[in-house]
């Protein structure tokens, strides 16, 4: 029923299975002339991320905290920054950098304010869940020194769940590399927009030596986040 | 002895741990580094705030409501894409992930070459298959559903693999003792075990699967994402309230469903391991 109201057919697919080889054999040679620009726009892209990934952090760290219900201040507060958060993560990334593009003019920034602002909300839910699974005993302890919310937060919280909290947002750092890869398809710089490109012009020499570095970039991160996250553990 | 400041971590020092410190300071020169390649400018990013303010204000116009049938239209082909995608990733990523579990493959070059497979399969996101499925079978929903399948796909099998590699072995030699053959000990003895975890993880993927395929249409390949991008070139800033709303609404539906079933299917496991 599905698939008839995709008005999707299978049979062209199957029909068509030769010319999708042949199309994927013009992907063969990739063509690696331009790879210092390629590299150069990787580079943007995983400056992007690390820039998307530090906004995300400083609002996460700031409304994490009010949105575990053990530390908040009051239940207004812990409904308001559990659906802030929501209403962030339920935003595409890509629709928010078409937004910031919009408004900011083309570039990295704008692609960095839409990963931060969409993965804050990730961040900021799994900031809040390990702190609501804080030893209460731990809390009981500073609590009884008269430590007020701030302190509380700074001193029974984030020490408590320090690895975690490190391993989430290396976690969303390696998203963040691959999103970034593609925002440049809205004009938010990095290494889509000449993939999007080179697929437009229908050089799949280039196209095909593009989606080479991304992958090896993003094997590569996916690696050392892995390592990292293991030493963590 | 000297007064205690309140100030301090619950370190020997009252210092956070050296490790952390040196990170940060690291993380600082990083940022400090590769701030001008990212043009973050605070100065700029403040001057800002009055342009973005005025942008806001141009989408807080009254909603386009004769775009609604269209926009529910454009959903439902989204949610369709989703299931579709999602359905024929889990036919193919079943038999995969038996292969890519180390206590259920048949050798281990099959193993690590299933693995190999997999981890290559998700490492661009979908967006990327989906421009090349668009340049290779035309635009419409079908490359979409492809993406999505193919991702998928990597990332199922993975969680598949994972969640029949923690089986209990006991029940899987028992099976075999009664002289099951080769598939009927992955089919009665594994499977059956690994299910709870495979539908949370199938929960999972149906989330993050709605909220790619909600971006697709930016390249043409079906959804709510044509849309998007069409208003926004098309300056009918007036429809994107509506999409934003939209997406936000089927999204959050979508994650309280998979909360809920989530929890049930956990509670349920338990009270039946604690009957047994």
């Amino acid at each position: 029923m599905i698939v008839r109201d995709l008005d999707i057919s299978f049979e062209s697919l199957a029909y068509g299975v030769a010319d999708i080889g042949e199309y994927f054999s013009r992907y063969g040679q990739p063509d690696f002339t331009n790879l210092s620009r390629y590299l150069a726009l990787m580079g943007i892209t995983l400056a992007t991320a690390l820039w998307g990934t530090v906004f995300a952090f400083l609002v996460a760290f700031s409304l994490g905290p009010l949105a575990a219900r053990n530390f908040a201040p009051n239940p207004v507060v812990y409904r308001v920054a559990r659906e802030t958060l929501n209403f962030m993560r339920a935003m595409p990334d890509l629709m928010l950098a078409l937004i910031f593009v919009a408004a900011l003019g083309l570039g990295p920034l704008p692609g960095a304010l839409a990963l931060g602002v969409h993965t804050a909300g990730f961040l900021g839910k799994f900031f809040a869940e390990s702190l609501e699974r804080v030893d209460k005993n731990v809390c009981e302890g500073v609590q009884s020194t008269g430590a007020n919310f701030l302190q509380m937060v700074m001193y029974a919280g984030w020490p408590s769940i320090l690895r975690e909290a490190l391993g989430y947002t290396l976690y969303i750092m390696d998203r963040n590399v691959r999103m970034a890869s593609v925002l440049g398809l809205v004009g938010a710089g990095g290494i889509g927009m000449a993939l999007h490109t080179t697929l437009r012009l229908f050089e799949y020499g280039q196209s095909a030596a593009l989606i080479l570095v991304i992958l090896a970039t993003i094997l590569i991160i996916d690696y050392a986040s892995a390592w990292l996250r293991r030493r963590l553990g | 002895m000297t007064p205690v400041s309140t100030w301090r971590w619950p370190t020997p020092n009252g210092l956070p741990p050296r490790s952390l410190i040196i990170s940060a300071l690291v993380l600082l020169c990083a940022l400090w580094l590769t701030a001008p390649i990212v043009e973050v400018d605070f100065v700029r990013l403040f001057g800002s705030i009055g342009k973005m303010a005025k942008f806001a204000g141009q989408m807080y116009v009254t909603p386009d409501w004769h775009y609604v049938p269209q926009l529910l239209r454009k959903m439902l082909e989204t949610i369709e894409m989703t299931v579709l995608g999602t359905a024929i990733a889990i036919v193919i990523s079943l038999p995969l992930g038996i292969l890519a579990a180390h206590n259920a493959t048949p050798h281990l070059f099959v193993y690590r070459l299933t693995r190999d497979l997999l981890s290559l399969m998700r490492a661009l996101p979908e967006l990327v298959w989906a421009l090349v499925f668009v340049s290779a079978v035309g635009l419409g929903p079908l490359p979409g559903v492809m993406a999505l399948a193919f991702v998928t796909v990597g990332f199922m099998g993975k969680f598949f693999a994972e969640s029949i590699e923690v089986v209990d072995p006991k029940a899987v030699e028992g099976v075999r003792a009664h002289g099951a053959g080769w598939l009927q000990v992955r089919l009665f003895a594994m499977l059956p075990q690994a299910l709870p975890d495979i539908v949370g993880s199938v929960m999972y993927i149906l989330d993050h699967n709605l909220r790619a395929a909600a971006i697709l249409g930016l390249v043409g390949a079906g959804g709510i994402g044509y849309d998007m991008v069409m208003s926004m070139r098309m300056f009918q800033y007036d429809r994107i309230p509506l999409i934003a709303l939209s997406i936000y609404l089927v999204v959050t539906a979508l994650d309280r469903a998979s909360d809920y079933l989530r929890s049930r299917i956990i509670h349920g496991s338990r009270k039946s391991t604690f009957a047994t």
